[in-house]
């Protein structure tokens, strides 16, 4: 019953703080590119002429500092694995987890299924 | 009877169909893996198409050839070895001192060039080198269970055969004596 009233408890601090995250930011404003200056009518029909002069926040540093800072000539390369290096770090650190915990289990299944035929035939 | 069919020798079709696309599969993979910073591609899916041509041999030749041919061992120590470049490509910026994959080593070359992008290239490579090795083992465990059940179902005759296949996959102290 202790355990269940703490994570009662947990739940209810995960909430008042997300609900205190999310006004907060509804109040103040988002710090990125929200997409009120860039018109999307006119990327649409003309991309190639579209006016980024206005445009602020990430995506203005990721389309007009790219050559400039990566060198790179494609920008999802430059994202994946310059801006965002530490997040393809841990994606692939998600594939050498999988990767052991399947090796773990169905190595035991396998050797368990020869154990018992051994067992059968003796 | 019904277990049995698949240790069948496999059609000649099945066979000429494999050996023709396979050297295009691994072009594609490690072309893409090899270009991906200039060109659409990278090292995550380079990786899956060069690890998709132990499928087609598996699919043309069957257990026994695959995991002779494949050596599931060097595929997993592949895979510790490319997680360790990554993370050391990802220090050279804490030891030139600035964050955790800052690109230090960017500026060679023309906007264009293999090398121009510096770190990134080299990072690619890393995780395709991974990739390729992980999903190839990832890929050889699934198909050791089949055979497995496959050879405990049917009995008999192909028991030495899948005996082999499990030590080599599983246990794999003896895959070097096997690929011999």
């Amino acid at each position: 019953m202790n355990k269940r009233l703490l994570a009662y408890i947990a739940l209810a601090v995960i909430l008042v703080c997300g609900i205190y995250a999310v006004s907060r930011h509804h109040n103040e404003g988002s710090l990125t590119h929200d997409g009120s200056y860039s018109n999307l009518k006119d990327l649409y029909e003309d991309p190639g002429n579209m006016d980024l002069s206005q445009v602020n926040g990430v995506a203005d540093v990721i389309v007009q500092e790219n050559l400039s800072k990566t060198m790179a000539a494609n920008n999802v390369a430059a994202v994946v694995y310059d801006f965002r290096g530490f997040d393809t770090l841990g994606e692939s650190f998600i594939l050498l987890t999988a990767i052991a915990g399947s090796f773990i289990v169905l190595k035991s299944v396998a050797v368990g299924e020869k154990g018992s035929e051994k067992k059968e035939d003796a | 009877m019904k277990f049995k069919d698949r240790f069948r020798e496999k059609h000649l079709v099945v066979k000429c169909g494999a050996d023709m696309f396979l050297p295009f599969g691994l072009i594609l993979g490690f072309y893409i893996i090899a270009f991906g910073t200039i060109s659409p591609g990278g090292g995550f899916q380079g990786g899956v198409l060069v690890a998709s041509t132990v499928l087609l041999l598996y699919l043309a030749y069957g257990f026994k050839v695959m995991a002779e041919a494949v050596k599931p061992e060097g595929l997993r120590k592949g895979e510790a070895l490319g997680a360790i470049i990554y993370v050391l490509l990802g220090l050279m910026g804490i030891f030139a001192g600035a964050n955790f994959c800052v690109n230090v080593i960017f500026d060679n070359g023309q906007v264009g060039d293999m090398i121009s992008a510096g770190n990134i290239t080299f990072m690619s490579y890393a995780v395709g080198f991974k990739v390729l090795t992980g999903i190839g083992f990832l890929l050889v465990l699934m198909l050791s269970l089949l055979a497995a059940l496959d050879s405990e179902r049917s009995g008999g005759d192909e028991k030495e055969v899948v005996e082999n296949a499990g030590n080599d996959a599983a246990v794999s102290d003896a895959s070097g004596e096997v690929a011999k």
